[in-house]
């Protein structure tokens, strides 16, 4: 009985910050043309930073996968410096290597410029983002016994006919887990960002621009598109993952 | 013509073995737990990379270097009958054919689901079958594309006598009637005797007898291939 109060207790506190939405605050101003921007852009750019994280992390992911142990330690401590970073260092040692005294003067020559552009929101989102996508594809990977992937080449299927036939379709919830949390991971990213792309304003810049200059009825509307688009996906998809792994 | 020498070290021991089949025949390798037979066998297959030797099947060269494994063209049945889970019963059996091939060989594919009696499984699940049907539906999978070379790693290990029987009867007439090269291992060696005339006997990763069941059991060359031999 004591232990179900505290678990209980224990999941009131967990949930206890969503009740701040229903804090008055004064009327939520709807309808800010910024906000509309803010979600657009937040949307559209992570959307394309995804696609970037899928084409070059998968790849990798099966890569490193089918390593040997040492190799594997060596990307993993790589990946991990670009999980572990934290994101306003990460804005700055950025700002700098791509900056006009290092990469930068190079892209700007054939016209990339990584300060302040769609460019440079993308190319942060990716960085934050992609090792949490690598490490969840190859923990997915993992978790398909290699024999079925010998079963199906000695059946005649190469290596990317495995891939799709047999290893993805067994992986492909690990890969939707992997995938929500680099979504939520690039979506949220303020730290960086606000160093490297304050412009274009992606949704956390806007809401603490916001915060700071209109103060909370202007940030509230945002601040729920905020949480609805950064919340559901890596919600369903490990509510998914549990429910497979409990039927198993 | 299985024509290998396989080298591969593996604590406590490397395994040096020499192996040479003739096309259509078979050959079973006996030996203690632990002797090397399963990883000679993983080695042939493809499923591990020996350190030296070398493998051709047929005038085709395995390794080196190590080809891959959809170029092989053998089939590798292990005590784990690693049916992909995704895929019913019936697109597992399928699974090594082609398009093409499905139709031109769908009397094949019916003569072993009758043999096997797989029929009433063919839209199960793999999760939802028990081992001995799930080792049936891989030995159809593995026969269906007709493999030049078939390898058995003790697929018949925990099975009950009757299926065992009906099983080495159904390879045994297959091996006939396909003419694939067969290579089976096994710690029993009643069923080795059922499936290949000649055996190969393994200690510590080294061939220490290779003829026939008559020769070896009559001149064991060593207590423990003896004791191994020895009635229960």
């Amino acid at each position: 009985m004591m232990r179900r109060a505290a678990t209980v207790l224990f999941a009131i506190v967990l949930l206890y910050p969503l009740a701040g939405l229903l804090v008055p605050v004064g009327a939520w101003r709807w309808g800010d043309p910024a906000t509309a921007d803010a979600v657009r852009v937040s949307l559209v750019l992570t959307a394309i930073a995804m696609i970037v994280v899928v084409l070059i992390g998968t790849p990798m992911a099966l890569a490193i996968a089918r390593a040997s142990a040492r190799e594997r330690l060596v990307w993993q401590a790589i990946l991990l410096v670009s999980v572990l970073v934290p994101p306003l260092a990460l804005g700055i040692l950025f700002s700098l290597a791509f900056g006009p005294h290092a990469l930068g003067a190079y892209l700007d020559r054939v016209g990339l410029k990584m300060t302040n552009t769609p460019l440079a929101f993308v190319v942060t989102q990716v960085y934050v983002s992609i090792g949490y996508y690598i490490l969840g594809a190859v923990a997915a990977l993992d978790a398909v016994p290699a024999a079925l992937g010998v079963q199906a080449g000695l059946l005649g299927a190469n290596r990317w006919s495995t891939f799709r036939r047999v290893t993805f379709p067994i992986a492909r919830l690990g890969f939707a887990v992997a995938l929500s949390l680099a979504w939520v991971r690039a979506l949220t990213e303020f730290g960086a960002v606000v160093v490297t792309a304050y412009y274009p304003a992606g949704m956390p810049v806007a809401i603490w621009t916001g915060l700071e200059n209109f103060g909370l009825p202007a940030v509230m509307p945002l601040l729920v598109v905020f949480l609805l688009t950064a919340l559901p996906l890596p919600w369903l998809a490990h509510l998914f993952a549990q429910r497979r792994i409990a039927r198993a | 013509m299985l024509d290998a020498r396989v080298i591969k070290a593996r604590a406590p021991f490397t395994i040096d073995v020499a192996l040479q089949v003739a096309r259509g025949a078979s050959c079973g390798l006996f030996g203690a737990s632990g002797a090397g037979k399963s990883t000679i066998l993983a080695c042939i297959a493809g499923a591990e990379t020996p350190d030296g030797g070398t493998i051709e099947l047929d005038g085709r060269r395995l390794y080196p270097p190590a080809i891959p494994l959809h170029q092989r063209s053998l089939g590798y049945l292990t005590q784990d009958a690693a049916l992909f889970p995704h895929l019913r019963v019936a697109e597992n059996i399928r699974f090594g054919l082609a398009p093409a091939q499905r139709r031109e060989r769908s009397a094949w594919i019916d003569e072993l689901v009758e043999r096997l009696d797989l029929g009433a499984l063919l839209h199960a699940s793999p999760r939802a079958i028990s081992g001995g049907q799930a080792r049936r539906v891989a030995l159809a999978r593995m026969l269906a594309p007709k493999p030049p070379l078939v390898l058995l790693d003790e697929p018949f290990t925990g099975l009950d006598r009757q299926l065992v029987r009906e099983l080495l009867t159904a390879i045994a007439g297959w091996q006939r009637e396909l003419g694939f090269t067969l290579v089976v291992v096994d710690h029993d060696a009643d069923i080795l005797a059922r499936l290949a005339p000649r055996v190969v006997a393994i200690e510590h990763g080294r061939t220490i007898a290779d003829g026939s069941w008559d020769e070896i059991r009559a001149h064991p060359a060593t207590p423990l291939l003896e004791r191994l031999l020895a009635p229960l």
